[in-house]
């Protein structure tokens, strides 16, 4: 019994070497994983997963971007590089905090407005998580002309004019989950986001300060990972968290410049 | 014999459509990549687009537009909906024809069209989205085409303001729009907005029915969105109402009852627009929904034959004339004052047409040029001749610094003559570069001061010499809707004797020099044109009133002559 | 019917010809003929028309029966009337074609392939005479061809890192720029252009480019670049042998008769 413990012991560390080795070669900004499948369902007296994403290093500088059309609109206000958002105590905004095994557990949460305005010629949020399946809308308060382009590949891509007079424009639902995928307006070239279409709902977006929280986990150890548009993933080498009916767990992350 | 009859029209009833089906299927659905298809392809295509299909055989380095990457599924030529894979058609049409105003060129003298079949098979081995199984791509239905007329291509006018096209195709199509610069495609590289008024350089072809596939299905992995269904503007309204909405939202303050009529056009379109999501998501739609469906789409289809024929009014239907040799700069002779540049006199008559290739003669080199063509018309009196250059360039640069070398970027052009001009057909001429060791006379214009030309005297392209007597020639240059137009005059003769000295009727050679700053062109780096021939036209001469009624009048002379000596020799 | 006049036989004869040649042979048959050389046919024709009418004297007078007529019978009133009106029209409408006619620029002769100089260099290194010159890998074609290969698939990426912006990737001189100069660059599936030459010959063309021709090449018109300013002289050796590999032509070899 016990040396097939070992064995497959082995052959799992073998696994997520081998599967680790993949990943470091992979592109510059790595995927996010997601569970073969999912099943939806309620969960009572479920733990909660919290915690805090900090910046280490020198706070970084805020570049204020380039605006090169639309000023009136675009200009109103300084615009600044939201690649990399450092708040106070150096919590890191804008980073994906998420169990990348879970099968079974709550269901989405029907109330959450998924949408992304597009307001000053930035979009907001930064990063969205949308449930497969679901309508993202896209919003434009400009009054100038915008184009939505979704740089989706599992999926298929979108780009869609939003012209000015076109305040929401919702979006089909996609098939597959895929992301982190960058979005750009072309017209105005500096407008950037990132969406990813998820199948399960944990998965959370780090706020001003850095915080998470993952709720209503049903209780278990899962693989807990994070995801940076600029400071990379840890998609290769997840931590492993056990949640108790009820309990809390916290799970920091120190992120720094690779 | 009846049934045998019958019998024996079934069987040819079967052939027939066998064959039929057999051909739809073989175009429809490729057939499996043979070995032939990747010996086709990496004989022929490997260089630019890689052994797998990655664009990045080893020219895709030097090249822009970068060759296709195959593996993504992205491709710029369809004619199917947004987001849908080319289809087979599609794909052989590119290889055949080639991709205008690219690298891409066409292989039908090249390979034959079996070959291209295989090659279209083998293509699709690079990505997953084709592999079979998969639905066939949505097909773009060209029915209820609008055909071209005035009124037509007016509301397509108003369309391409409406829905944004001047955002980066610019006001009137020369691809000058504010956000032409900071475009890049779905790989990170640079790339412009077509230039509408050249449908030479349409990659997919300029005729009405490709402009139109190109709007409504987009251009995937560029910029260019894509047209159809729910993103259109007012999508679910008839025309009628959407004009009427248009008015409404452009009101800066609604009345209650304005407001009340645009919130149900509002709700017709959200009703519309669900319906058209529900169908990209694959839900069945009821009959009511899918006559909602299409009579949305129908008042979309016909907005868009009307901006494709909008778009088709912008460009001539073929390239002006450019064969070397026969294109002849010449000079028209007027009496009294030159036009000045704003002149109508300018446009009595159609300029001649100099393309402008990349020059990779000289480091740094311009394997990407941006600058086409350069248009010329010339008048001149008798002791003056004046120019008008016309030429696209997508951005006014006048003082621009390049990221990498620091080096300041402008526009610029340069109109090149010999000092001297060569005497006889095998006299030697300057180097078409600039000169050599005859030199050639130069004059160079810079945005920056668009009003000022300077005469340069140059034994070389990197050695050119600022004349030392200036002023000879007087400027006027403008930038308007991506397009420069410089006046240039100067006298006939001049004092100076490194100027070239120009006489009626002479053959000169002219060549032209162009910079497009924001392409990074600057000194050697820079479009050029061979030799062509510029002469100032004589005025017709005043014998072909004389000669010819003499001749006349002689052969009746010779005739009445001829009739004497007849009848004398008769009697 | 009435018998044709030997005249008109002979107006028809040389209409007919002039029909046949301008439109028959030069259009349906094959690219126009020039002018100077219909000219010379029809001076045959008529050459010829003249001996044949001219030989008797019976025929002869026959020959001229409906000229003299013409001329002097009352019965041919009209005819002749006809005739005074349309021939001096004729010829004032054809001198005045002539004397408004706009000039064309003169052409300029060229020898496209003009004779090499005896040496062959690269940069300032002398190489060999150019008649002895052979390149270095071609014996490779026969002892190595492992190491052939790798030098024809160097030619290759030579070739279309630098030469098919011009010459094509078909190596039919119809690259993307190739249109727009003059003259136009080499065709290399031309089967008068590879066997005709040397490989030294080649080699001269690829390193001195343009400006390296003599006078008779028009040096100054020609958009070839120094080739031996960017490639080494094994790339010029190596994207020689590509050029007879794609296209299946061999190079001539010194000894061959011309």
């Amino acid at each position: 019994m016990k040396t097939y413990l070992l064995a497959g012991l082995a052959l799992l560390l073998a696994c997520s070497y081998v599967g680790g080795a993949f990943a470091a070669e992979g592109e510059e900004v790595e995927m996010l994983v997601f569970p073969d499948s999912y099943k939806a369902s309620s969960v009572s007296s479920g733990g909660t997963i919290s915690g805090v994403v900090k910046f280490e290093g020198d706070m970084p500088e805020m570049k204020a971007l380039e605006i090169t059309k639309d000023q009136a609109v675009c200009a109103a206000t300084e615009k600044y590089d939201e690649s990399l958002v450092v708040g106070e105590g150096n919590g890191l905004k804008n980073t994906i905090v998420y169990l990348h095994d879970i099968s079974q557990g709550k269901d989405f949460d029907k109330a959450t407005k998924l949408e992304i305005d597009q307001k000053g010629c930035q979009f907001s949020p930064h990063v969205q998580i949308v449930p497969v399946g679901s309508r993202l809308t896209m919003l434009n308060n400009d009054r100038v002309n915008h184009n939505v382009h979704i740089f989706s590949s599992i999926n298929k891509p979108v780009n869609k004019q939003q012209t000015k007079n076109r305040r929401k424009m919702p979006l089909a639902g996609v098939k597959k989950a895929e992301g982190p995928v960058s979005v750009k307006c072309d017209i105005h070239g500096w407008m950037s986001a990132w969406i990813a279409y998820v199948p399960h709902p944990y998965f959370a977006v780090t706020n001003e300060k850095g915080e998470f929280s993952l709720e209503d986990v049903p209780a278990g150890t899962y693989k807990l990972g994070y995801w940076h548009e600029a400071l990379g993933t840890n998609s290769a080498s997840p931590d492993s968290v056990t949640v108790e009916a009820g309990g809390t767990v916290t799970q920091n992350y120190v992120l720094k410049m690779k | 014999m009846r049934t045998r009859n019958i019998a024996f029209l079934m069987l040819i009833f079967g052939m027939v459509v066998g064959t039929l089906l057999c051909a739809v299927t073989y175009a429809q659905n490729a057939p499996e990549a043979s070995e032939r298809g990747k010996e086709v392809y990496e004989e022929s295509c490997a260089h630019c687009h890689g052994t797998e299909g990655r664009g990045d055989g080893s020219a895709a380095e030097n090249l822009l537009p970068k060759p296709r990457d195959f593996t993504r599924g992205l491709y710029k030529i369809r004619s199917t909906e947004a987001g849908e894979l080319p289809t087979d058609q599609d794909l052989f049409d590119i290889i055949t024809i080639g991709m205008p105003g690219s690298s891409m060129p066409g292989w039908e003298t090249s390979l034959s069209a079996n070959d291209r079949w295989e090659l279209v098979a083998y293509i699709k081995t690079f990505h997953d989205g084709f592999k079979e199984g998969s639905a066939p791509p949505r097909e773009i239905t060209l029915a209820g085409k609008i055909s071209y007329s005035e009124e037509s291509v007016e509301i397509g006018k108003g369309l391409y303001t409406e829905l944004g096209c001047i955002e980066c195709h610019g006001n009137i199509g020369r691809g000058d729009g504010t956000s032409a610069p900071t475009l890049t495609d779905e790989w990170g590289f640079q790339t412009w907005p077509a230039n509408l008024a050249q449908g030479w350089n349409y990659r997919g072809g300029s005729d009405t029915e490709a402009i139109f596939k190109r709007f409504i299905g987009g251009i995937a992995g560029s910029p260019m969105p894509a047209f159809e269904g729910d993103s259109f503007l007012h999508f679910g309204l008839t025309s009628e109402e959407s004009k009427r909405l248009t008015e409404l939202e452009n009101k800066d303050e609604m009345t209650e009852a304005e407001d009340e009529e645009s919130g149900q056009f509002y709700e017709k379109m959200d009703e519309a627009v669900n319906i058209a999501l529900n169908r990209v998501e694959g839900i069945e739609l009821s009959a009511a929904e899918q006559q909602i469906y299409d009579n949305a789409m129908k008042v979309v289809y016909e907005k868009s034959w009307h901006l494709a024929n909008y778009v088709k009014s912008l460009t001539p239907e073929e390239r002006p004339e450019s064969a070397i040799g026969n294109n002849v700069l010449r000079s028209q002779y007027v009496q009294g004052e030159l036009p000045t540049v704003d002149d109508a006199a300018w446009e009595t008559f159609e300029a001649r047409h100099f393309p402008l290739v990349g020059q990779v003669i000289i480091e740094p080199r311009q394997f990407n040029p941006t600058i086409d063509s350069v248009n010329v018309k010339s008048f001149y009196n008798d002791t003056e001749v004046a120019f008008l250059f016309i030429w696209d360039d997508r951005t006014h640069t006048i003082d621009e610094t390049d990221e990498e070398t620091g080096v300041t970027l402008e526009d610029a052009l340069a109109v090149q003559f010999p000092v001297k001009v060569p005497q006889g057909p095998t006299a030697p001429k300057p180097y078409f570069l600039y000169g050599g060791r005859l030199p050639v006379y130069l004059w160079q214009w810079n945005a920056s001061a668009s009003d000022q030309v300077t005469e340069l005297t140059a034994k070389g392209i990197n050695n050119a010499e600022v004349q030392e007597v200036q002023g000879d020639v007087q400027a006027k240059g403008t930038y308007t809707d991506g397009q420069y137009k410089l006046w240039v005059k100067r006298s006939l003769k001049t004092e100076d004797k490194k100027d070239l000295q120009l006489e009626s009727g002479v053959f000169v050679p002219i060549a032209f020099s162009a910079w497009d700053g924001s392409n990074g062109d600057v000194d050697t780096k820079r479009v050029v044109s061979s030799w062509y021939s510029f002469v100032l036209e004589p005025m017709p001469s005043s014998k072909r009133f004389v000669y010819p009624p003499l001749i006349a009048l002689l052969s009746i002379g010779l005739l009445i002559g001829l009739r004497g000596i007849v009848q004398r020799r008769n009697s | 019917m009435k018998r044709l006049s030997l005249f008109t036989t002979c107006l028809i004869i040389l209409v007919g010809s002039w029909l046949v040649l301008r439109f028959v042979i030069g259009g349906v048959i094959s690219v126009p003929i020039p002018g100077s050389v219909i000219a010379m046919y029809m001076g045959l024709i008529i050459i010829a028309i003249l001996v044949h009418v001219s030989v008797e004297d019976s025929l002869f007078r026959e020959f001229l029966r409906p000229v003299r007529e013409t001329l002097v019978d009352d019965r041919r009133r009209v005819r002749r009337r006809v005739v005074a009106v349309l021939i001096p029209l004729f010829l004032l409408g054809y001198t005045y074609s002539i004397i408004a006619q706009r000039a064309s620029p003169p052409g300029s002769p060229r020898d496209a392939h003009p004779s090499p100089p005896l040496e062959l260099t690269y940069k300032d290194e002398v190489i060999g005479s150019m008649q002895d010159v052979v390149n270095p890998f071609r014996h490779y074609e026969k002892d190595d061809p492992e190491a052939f290969k790798a030098h024809v698939e160097n030619g290759r990426r030579v070739y279309y890192q630098n030469c098919f912006y011009c010459h094509g990737d078909h190596l039919d001189g119809q690259g993307h720029f190739a249109p727009y100069l003059q003259p136009i660059p080499a065709n290399f599936q031309d089967p008068g252009i590879i066997p005709n030459f040397q490989e030294s010959f080649f080699f001269w063309r690829i390193a001195k480019g343009g400006p390296g021709l003599p006078a008779a090449g028009t040096p100054w018109d020609s958009a070839m670049p120094i080739w031996e300013d960017y490639l080494t002289k094994d790339e010029i050796w190596d994207v020689i042998l590509f050029l007879s590999d794609y296209t299946g032509y061999q190079p001539r070899t010194f000894g061959e008769a011309h």
